[in-house]
């Protein structure tokens, strides 16, 4: 999806192959394209693909800033300048992106990864995930294992946390957001084989950090 | 870095995206446990990778916002989206048409300016009809005498601007002399 191209595919006419050559329609992939049409239609028809994105972007951003109310700030903004933006935004996708891609899905998070990058300039302190994150996490029913979980959590959130920007960014994309490499090589902006190199970069550096033991500190 | 190194290096990032693909693909089926499913790609993939991948996939957990904010900025966004239909409805009924499409010879042209000497004025100017008039309590018949006033050319003209011209005229006549 990090390519600008519109999918297009070869296909025989309805009417028939009078001049014998295949003519090319548009393939439209988009998974969200009905949505984003209606959207377009009447703005409040929006409230389909917020409902459907909402967990993502707020998860992406709660994992970047580690504060519920900073996440929910850069959530809101994010929503309401996708909405303000819609009329511009070009359905990208090719046929490599596969049935389920959504170029919606990379637009929307290229505009929440600029607003937290914004908000996370805008702040005196970086603190990576704090501890009450990974309690969201754990059990709360079982007590004792919670305890553990919790701990080890913590530990590999703290990991992430000391990675360089675009190796967190590529992680929490490809783990929280459950991302393929295609779609955040259109978020970062970056060719799929640099962010598979990001990603196995990250994830030995994440290994190192928590098979060293500093991951708990 | 040389070539084989980067070649390398790219092999492993590939063998890494491949196991993750499997892996994520699993956990959202629900199957696969973690270390059993990837086959080959598990056995060569570095083992202290493999276990990060794992925890990862465990510890990184998508969360959800609450259902008061999530309730707040959904009706933020309807809010955003009704200001974003007003305007649309408030001029889409309107629409531009030329007002009185006519031309007049200019009124005493500049004897001395041989450019404008023989031409005409287009008074035709575009005129907002329903819509944004309507809508700001302009009558239709205020607009068109405004309209009418801008471009109707003055028969008289004004006593500076013939007090200009005469002095033009005598400072061009003295410098001939």
């Amino acid at each position: 999806m990090a390519r600008p191209v519109l999918g297009r595919s070869s296909a025989i006419s309805a009417s028939g192959t009078a001049a014998g050559e295949p003519r090319a329609r548009v393939a439209h992939l988009d998974r969200d394209r009905a949505l984003v049409e209606e959207a377009r239609r009447d703005p409040l028809r929006f409230d389909a693909l917020y409902r459907r994105y909402l967990a993502q972007v707020y998860s992406y951003a709660y994992h970047e800033l580690g504060d519920h109310h900073e996440a929910e700030d850069a959530t809101e903004r994010t929503f309401l300048e996708a909405l303000a933006a819609l009329p511009r935004f070009e359905e990208r996708a090719r046929p490599a992106d596969g049935e389920g891609a959504s170029t919606f899905r990379v637009w929307l998070f290229q505009i929440a990864r600029n607003t937290i990058a914004n908000q996370r300039r805008g702040r005196r302190r970086h603190p990576v995930a704090s501890l009450d994150a990974a309690a969201t996490i754990a059990d709360p029913l079982d007590v004792a294992g919670g305890a553990v979980a919790r701990d080890e959590a913590a530990a590999a959130w703290r990991a992430v946390g000391r990675l360089p920007a675009d190796r967190r960014q590529a992680l929490i994309l490809r783990f929280v957001d459950e991302m393929s490499t295609a779609e955040i090589a259109g978020v970062l902006g970056r060719s799929e084989g640099a962010v598979r190199v990001l990603v196995h970069r990250a994830l030995r550096a994440v290994a190192r950090d928590l098979e060293s033991g500093s991951g708990d500190r | 870095m040389s070539l084989l190194d980067r070649d390398a290096a790219s092999a492993d990032a590939l063998l890494t995206d491949l196991y993750l693909d499997a892996l994520l693909a699993g956990a959202l089926l629900g199957a696969a446990a973690v270390g059993e499913g990837p086959g080959s790609i598990d056995r060569d993939l570095d083992p202290a990778a493999r276990r990060a991948a794992d925890r990862l996939r465990r510890d990184l957990a998508r969360v959800h916002p609450s259902f008061r904010f999530e309730e707040r900025l959904a009706t933020r966004l309807a809010e955003a989206a009704v200001a974003m239909r007003v305007p649309a409805a408030a001029g889409a009924e309107g629409r531009v048409v030329p007002f009185r499409a006519a031309r007049y010879p200019l009124d005493e042209p500049d004897p001395f300016d041989d450019d404008l000497r023989g031409q005409t004025r287009d008074l035709s100017r575009p005129l907002l009809i329903g819509g944004a008039l309507t809508s700001a309590a302009l009558s239709l018949a205020g607009a068109a005498l405004v309209a009418w006033r801008r471009g109707r050319p003055s028969r008289s003209v004004p006593s500076m601007v013939r007090a200009a011209r005469a002095a033009r005229a005598a400072h061009a006549a003295r410098r001939l002399v």
